[in-house]
């Protein structure tokens, strides 16, 4: 499915018929809640701000430019569920970063591993894990991130190149402190 | 201290990334989003024929002005035409009783805003509204109270869509309107361009208010269209225009962080208007 056939489906949604709309939530929704969780590292956070992202579309599907690809404006409306998730949140609170991309059934290294990614990742500021997690956990380009963040692609490269800085010295410490 | 210039740290960087493996999405997650849309669409319908429609037609509300309004005529014939008659032996209780009510009640007397204010004071809005940071940051913003005062502003965001818009605004257009007229920066972004079109009533929004445009600036506000709290508010133009009241405003905005507090503070609020309304009654 490309573009055009996005471009098809929402005509039709816009056109009052509901299921069309289920096609584009089932192609998009591994991008959309994968970049959910690594914002939020808690899977039922993704999970509630996936779902309010989606019927938040749907509802203003009418405000939809054409001209941009639906799913950057997808990830704005994304992003700003995440931010409410993440405001409500106290600044003690602690985060379950347990979720089922962490199986049980992985070796204990792995998973301990696999939890250090995502606590670095929480610790980066909003702003850096965006561009990283939307470069690393999407197909989106440098130009398709810049649309979505709404920066300029120089922009983006720069966040990412000290996101990555930041996430490699988060990473060594805890490499060290092993 | 590493090296931050050693390339291999971003080598090794993206593959660290890449260990995260890919997520499935919960499996329910198609049927719930379809299920919440149709519910809402049903609950929608529902209600539709007491919802202004986008033409305006709310056949409910009209039905209610007419009922009114031949109610006010039929009351004012009666009086003019002297219907019904006043028996003899009954005129002197009718004169007790206008003498002895005429000084309690007077139109001058009857404080509908106050009584609006107290009751938004004690409400569930009220509460939620102290207890949002976001939307406590964003009516901290002087052009934003601004903006509400301005009932062109209040119409627009009463519309859903124009919140939406707003708050999914990019950085950078909402920086750019702040420091230029609307219409060139429409003609200089099509996706703007494009929401101004799906939103007649932003457009004009924007064009009338620079207060609107100068709050933009700010991230706080852009935030706060997506705030559950400022959406309860902005949605009702009449409750809209009590929050861009100096009380309500200083309520909300010296309400304590706990909502135990910000309840007291609000009744402490509604208690003080209370006693003032009191006070023009005694007089």
């Amino acid at each position: 499915m490309d573009d055009t056939e996005d471009a098809a489906l929402i005509a039709r949604c816009l056109g009052g018929h509901q299921d069309a709309y289920e096609a584009i939530v089932t192609r998009y929704q591994r991008g959309l809640f994968t970049v959910a969780l690594r914002m939020l590292g808690n899977y039922e956070d993704a999970r509630d701000a996936t779902q309010n992202a989606f019927v938040k579309a749907y509802e203003h599907l009418n405000t939809f430019d054409p001209n941009q690809r639906f799913f950057s404006w997808l990830f704005r409306i994304l992003k700003n569920e995440c931010l409410n998730v993440l405001r409500a949140r106290r600044p003690s609170q602690e985060v379950s970063l347990d979720m089922p991309s962490v199986r049980a059934a992985d070796p204990v290294e792995v998973r301990e591993r696999q939890k250090a990614i995502q606590t670095a990742l929480m610790s980066l500021s909003t702003e850096y894990r965006e561009v990283v997690v939307l470069r690393h956990y999407t197909d989106l380009s440098y130009d398709d991130i810049a649309v979505a963040l709404g920066i300029p692609a120089t922009k983006v490269k720069s966040r990412l190149y000290t996101a990555r800085q930041q996430l490699g010295e988060l990473l060594m410490d805890w490499r060290v402190a092993r | 201290m590493t090296n931050i210039n050693d390339p291999w740290r971003d080598d090794e960087v993206t593959r660290t990334l890449n260990d995260l493996p890919p997520v499935d999405p919960p499996s329910t997650l198609v049927n719930d989003v379809m299920s919440t849309i149709a519910s809402r669409s049903a609950a929608r319908a529902t209600h539709s024929s007491f919802v202004p429609t986008k033409r305006g037609g709310n056949m409910a509300k009209k039905v209610l002005w007419i009922v009114a309004a031949t109610a006010a005529l039929a009351l004012i014939a009666m009086r003019l035409v002297g219907y019904p008659p006043v028996e003899k032996g009954t005129e002197a209780t009718i004169g007790a009783a206008q003498r002895y009510q005429s000084p309690q009640i007077s139109s001058a007397d009857v404080k509908t805003q106050d009584a609006q204010l107290q009751a938004f004071l004690q409400s569930d809005v009220f509460r939620q509204l102290t207890t949002d940071k976001t939307a406590r940051q964003a009516l901290k913003n002087q052009d934003f109270q601004k903006a509400l005062q301005d009932p062109a502003v209040r119409a627009a965001l009463a519309s859903s869509d124009v919140r939406f818009v707003i708050g999914n605004l990019r950085v950078a257009d909402a920086a750019a309107l702040a420091k230029s007229d609307v219409k060139s920066l429409a003609k200089s972004d099509v996706r703007f361009q494009a929401a101004l079109d799906a939103s007649p009533s932003l457009k004009a929004a924007f064009e009338s208010s620079p207060a609107l445009r100068a709050a933009l600036a700010s991230q706080d506000v852009i935030a706060a269209m997506n705030s559950k709290a400022l959406d309860a508010v902005l949605s009702k133009a009449d409750v809209a225009m009590l929050v861009s009241s100096d009380v309500v405003l200083r309520a909300v905005l010296s309400a304590p962080d706990a909502a135990l507090d910000a309840a007291t503070a609000a009744g402490s609020a509604a208690g003080g208007v209370k006693r003032d309304a009191v006070g023009v009654v005694a007089k």
